[in-house]
């Protein structure tokens, strides 16, 4: 059961990393918001790979629905932001956010 | 094991396309095919309910709403990434890869092992009887997007 876990842990870092990395380098705010989403794939994998391997997939799973749920509605308010920025700014550059005026 | 090793394998290709790729809409692509294979790597692990929750809200819903946003926001518009990403992003990753073997291993001991009974009963059992409070919140976050989304898009008034 430890390799099993081994192997879940080790994937869920690679993901919960690679979307670190996307978050830091890129600058388009829709592919900041996909890098947010993979780390999130990391974080369901990692709760569910827990509950596995210490026997206790239920409660595992309910944490991971009620993530998800939260997810969706995330991801709505997050989109409904972004657009609203694009009509202000004619732009998904996350730089031209720093030019605020007041 | 070695299906399962796979799809893992898989999962983490996609999620790294989905965020390397220029192409937006390449990249929703991406990260819909990565949701659907997390779902089928919840199957795999006895969890039914959040495999199809992952696939069917996730891998749906989700990617319906981001492919809206590229369509609303015209992909036309490029941002101009940084050059650097595309070649320090593999290469970090890479080392990350190699640290984490190395590494997990000696974390996982440390890891505080909670003490945990089995489980018995049904999934809904644990899910209505176990997390009742959980569920109102979640009504409650729902109902939060909903009045975020509608906040954000609504019109103007005459008197503005």
């Amino acid at each position: 059961m430890t390799n099993t876990w081994y192997l879940y842990l080790f994937f869920a870092a690679a993901l919960i990393f690679a979307g670190l990395l996307g978050l830091l380098g890129k600058r388009n705010l829709i592919k900041l918001f996909i890098a947010i989403e993979v780390i999130g794939k990391g974080i369901s994998l990692l709760l569910l790979a827990t509950g596995f391997a210490k026997a206790n997939i239920l409660t595992a799973q309910a944490l991971v629905i009620t993530y998800i749920v939260i997810e969706v509605s995330l991801v709505a308010t997050a989109l409904a932001l972004i657009i609203n920025i694009y009509r202000h700014t004619k732009s998904l550059d996350i730089r031209n956010l720093a030019k605020l005026k007041g | 094991m070695i299906l399962q090793t796979a799809l893992l394998v898989g999962l983490v290709v996609f999620s790294v396309l989905a965020i390397l790729l220029k192409d937006l809409l390449r990249s929703a692509i991406s990260l819909a095919v990565a949701s659907l294979l997390l779902g089928i790597i919840f199957f795999r692990m006895n969890a039914p309910y959040a495999g199809v929750f992952e696939i069917s809200v996730v891998a749906g819903l989700i990617t319906v709403l981001f492919i809206l946003t590229i369509a609303l926001t015209r992909a036309d518009d490029k941002v101009r990434e940084s050059k650097l990403v595309n070649w320090v992003f593999p290469l970090v990753f890479a080392a990350f890869i190699v640290v984490d073997a190395l590494v997990m291993k000696g974390l996982m001991g440390k890891a505080p092992a909670l003490a945990a009974g089995a489980e018995s009963g049904t999934f809904g059992d644990v899910l209505w009887r176990g997390r009742t409070l959980d569920l109102i919140g979640q009504i409650a976050v729902i109902l939060a997007g909903v009045f975020a989304v509608l906040a954000l898009f609504r019109k103007r008034d005459k008197h503005d």
